[in-house]
This record gives C-alpha cells, structure tokens and sequence, in this order.
C-alpha cells in the first residue's frame, strides 16, 4: 500500500525541491547542534576579540585608518565561516561517514549544498554585524551604511561557503583541506588588505590579491559602510561572482557524480 | 642466563651519570619517535613567525626606529612563547593520542630527565623560529638590534618557563581535544592581548595590572633586554617573575607526572 504511493509520488517540480532543501536544513542542524553552538560562540569572541586586539596593536588611529579597519571586520569575520568552517563541516561528515548517507537520501543532489550554505549565512552574517558594531563602537566610528550591505553582505557569505565547500568535496585528503584551511586563516589575518590599504603591499601580493577573493570581499563591504574609501566596487562585484559561480561548478561537477 | 637479570637489576638507577644518560636517551627516543611530526613543526612555526614578522609591518604606514625595534624583537619573543605554550601541549597530546605517552612515561628513566628532554626537544622548535623572526623583522624594518650576554639566560628561561606552564596542562587533561582547545585559546591570547608587540600601556589598566602578575609580558621583557642591551626597563625584577613561574610550573609538572595510575 505505502509502497504503490512513494513509487507514484513526483520526485522533481519546484514542490518537491523546496520540500527537499527544508528537510535538508533540519538534516544539517540536527546532525551538527553541538559544532554550531561552538562555532556561534567561538564567532562570536573571535569577531570581537579581533576588534580589540587591532586597538591593543595600533593604539590610538586617525579617523580615516579607523573607518578603513572598521569597514574590513565584517569580511574578517565572514572569511574564517566559509573558508575553515564549512570544510571542517564536511571534513568531520566523511570522517563520521554522514557525508555518503547524505549524498544517499533521495532529494536532488544541490539541495544539501543550499542547505548547508543557507545555514552558514544565517549564523556568518548576524555574528559579522554585531562584531563590525562593536568594532565601530570601540574606535568610534560612525558607519555610512546603505541598503546594498544586506545583497552583498549575503554574496560574500554564500562566496565564502561555495568555494570553502567546493574546495572541501573536491579534495579527498581530509589533512590537505586542513591544511589549505590554516594556510587561509593565516594569509587572511595576516597578509590581506582587508583592514590594510592594498597600496602598502609588495606589487607581486597586490597582483594576487586582485584575483583572490578575500580583498574583493573587504572592498565590497566597504562600499556599503563607508562612503569614498573603496573604489572599483563593480570589478569586487564581478570577481565574487565568478568565484561564486567557480565554487558552485567544482560542487555541482564532484556531487553530480556517480559512484 | 640468571647472571643477566641479576646484571640488570644491580645496576645503579641514581645518580648525575645515571640521570644524564637518562636524558640522552630520552632526547634520543623522542627525536626518533617524531622524526616526521618535528621537521613539519619547525618549518610551520618558522614560517608563522616569519608571517607574523612580515605582516605586522603592514599594520604601519611609517614606523619610527624605536617602534620597529619594539615590533620586530616582539614577533620573535612571540615565536619562542608559542613554542613552549602551545607546540608543547599539541606534541604532549598528539604523543597521547597515538599512545606513546604511557609507554614513555614507563620507561625505566627519571622523571625529571624525562621533562628535560621535552623542554630541550622545545628549544629545537623554539630556538629556529625566534631566529627566523628576527632576521625577517631585520630585513623588512631594518632593525637595530644588539645582542648583550643577558640573551641566553633570558631565552633558556623564557622557553623552560613556557614549556612547563604548556606541558604541566598537557599532562594534566587527559581529553586530547580540550588540550588542543587549550592551545589555541593560549595562541589567541597570547597573540592578541598580550604587551609583547605592543606596550603595556595601549592595555586597559586591569589588563595591564594582570600582565605584570602573569609571566608572559615578562618573558618579552627579559628577552627584549637581551636583543636591546639594555632597552628593557626593571629587566630584574621580570628575570624574578619569570623565575617565580618556573618554579611554579616545575612544581605542577612533577606533582602531575609524579602521579601513580
């Protein structure tokens, strides 16, 4: 009896989709309550400890450096979400084995990966808020913010986890993606103008800067909290994008897949 | 063939030449044992030492000679606290993990030299990467640094002090992931809110009031008076501190490796 109805029952159609893609985010939270929890906390004092350590280090700042450094902590604080935490996301699911039931379940194969990304955002984009307010209250800076922050505050997340998760599926040595992950966190802290001029690099780090995404993702946001300190926004615009689409191609080629 | 157990249970197991042998061995077997881990090891901590030389000096549009100096000595005192706070802890509980541990701590050695081969097996991280930061820190700010004979005490005791603090935790928690937690938060802190890149005076006064009781702003002290001949003001009294942790720390280290199961 049941079985005649599942046999029958339409699997495609925008219906069927949207209920996957729900019941996929359920799937998501429900296996990881512990690890978000953690990740909301850690966030939460890694966004605002990175606000106060940057006051610790250059103590007092002009005006103008100060908005620069404001304006680059919500990039900050996307980066580490969709660069180390999302592929330590798919790392610990092959680890577990949950990564090959997931891609087992019967719902169209980019409904996990919406999924996923859909969450990430969710916890990324409130948290990178809050620490750039922090940030500004601590510098005392007072943020121009247009209405393009919320489209390009969601760009540079679902960038962030598209590429992170690509990355992530596509290499199948869990201590390489590891790896990449510090290598990231560390060039990211480090060696990107996202609090930092771009000018005040070496050419050679300002040339990769301009096609890597994470100097695109601070000048965006710029762009939307501050008025005349990010220039070429639509060559930022353009390059998110591309990553974006890069990202979701490298999933949707590995995931497609049978085997 | 009872001759030979007999030979074995007459030998001497006290003693300066019995315990020096002990650490020889000891130096040898966790060499040996991490042949792969400790190269990987010391070429990451070089390389982030270096990075966080190199990065920091695009914090500042223009930097006066003395700030450069602060900022290049502070990136190598970091490198060489890193290695005792935290690689220390990771290699203990990396050792646990794969179950070394135990059978390290069974062998017929002292304890004490056990615990000196880990704090020597920390100057090869350690030692590398303080170095590696300040040549790096030279050639990007140019620094004008001189060494007086004060940096050898200072470095041997900032990096026993770091090592006993790191690995009295190590040996104390046996879940390998709170240790590993432990770590990075000793990282983070010690990165970002502690007086050793930065003066003491950008701190809030608590915080600073906290940093002359912990030892970590004091071992950047003694090691900066070292590398600045005389720039590190009330240089004693932080030698005193330091000291004071050691001690500390030596005395937690033995109560929890002295421990019986």
């Amino acid at each position: 009896m049941t079985g005649t109805t599942l046999e029958t029952s339409l699997r495609r159609g925008w219906g069927y989709w949207w209920a996957s893609y729900v019941s996929m985010i359920r799937w998501v939270l429900i296996q990881q309550k512990v690890l978000f929890a953690g990740i909301i906390l850690t966030q939460i004092l890694l966004g605002i400890g990175a606000a106060i350590m940057y006051k610790f280090y250059l103590g007092s700042l002009d005006p103008l450096a100060a908005a620069f450094l404001v304006s680059g902590i919500p990039a900050l604080s996307l980066i580490p979400v969709g660069f180390v935490l999302v592929p330590i996301l798919v790392i610990q699911e092959k680890a577990r084995g949950t990564y090959d039931f997931t891609w087992s379940l019967p719902v169209p194969r980019l409904a996990p990966v919406a999924a996923t990304f859909t969450v990430f955002t969710f916890i990324a984009t409130p948290i990178a808020a809050l620490s750039t307010f922090l940030a500004a209250w601590q510098f005392d800076v007072t943020l121009e913010v247009s209405w393009a922050v919320v489209p390009f505050a969601l760009l540079a997340s679902l960038m962030a986890s598209s590429v992170g998760y690509g990355m992530a599926v596509a290499i199948p040595e869990p201590r390489m993606t590891n790896l990449i992950t510090n290598v990231v966190i560390f060039l990211v802290l480090l060696f990107s103008p996202i609090v930092i001029p771009i000018e005040r690099f070496p050419e050679w780090a300002e040339t990769a800067h301009r096609v890597l995404p994470f100097f695109h993702m601070s000048n965006l946001m710029r762009s939307s909290l501050t008025e005349g300190l990010a220039a070429d926004v639509a060559a930022s615009l353009t390059i998110l994008i591309a990553w974006t689409v890069l990202g979701w191609a490298v999933v949707a080629r590995v995931v497609g897949r049978r085997g | 063939m009872t001759g030979a157990s007999v030979a074995v249970l007459g030998v001497v197991r006290s003693g300066p030449s019995y315990w020096f042998e002990s650490l020889g061995a000891m130096l040898r077997w966790y060499l040996t044992s991490m042949r792969l881990l400790l190269p990987v090891f010391v070429v990451v901590q070089m390389l982030i030492a270096s990075g966080f030389s190199v990065g920091i000096s695009f914090f500042f549009e223009e930097i006066t000679p003395e700030a450069a100096l602060f900022l290049g000595t502070g990136a190598s005192i970091i490198a060489l606290i890193l290695a005792g706070v935290v690689v220390a802890p990771q290699l203990i509980a990396s050792e646990k993990d794969a179950g070394t541990y135990d059978f390290s701590w069974s062998l017929p050695v002292p304890r004490s030299a056990n615990v000196t081969a880990w704090v020597m097996l920390n100057a090869v991280i350690g030692i590398p990467s303080m170095v590696a930061a300040l040549v790096i820190a030279d050639w990007r700010l140019d620094l004008d640094f001189s060494l007086s004979w004060t940096i050898a005490p200072a470095v041997v005791l900032a990096l026993t002090c770091g090592t006993l603090i790191g690995s009295a935790v190590a040996h104390a928690i046996d879940r390998t992931s709170i240790t590993q937690l432990l770590s990075q938060v000793f990282a983070f802190g010690i990165l970002g809110f502690t007086p050793i890149t930065y003066p003491i005076e950008n701190l809030p006064t608590w915080l600073g009031s906290v940093h002359r009781v912990l030892p970590f702003y004091h071992m950047g002290v003694i090691v900066r008076g070292g590398l600045t001949d005389g720039r590190g003001d009330g240089m004693w009294a932080s030698f005193g501190v330091v000291f004071g942790w050691t001690l500390a720390a030596a005395i937690a280290t033995a109560l929890v490796v002295g421990r019986r199961k």
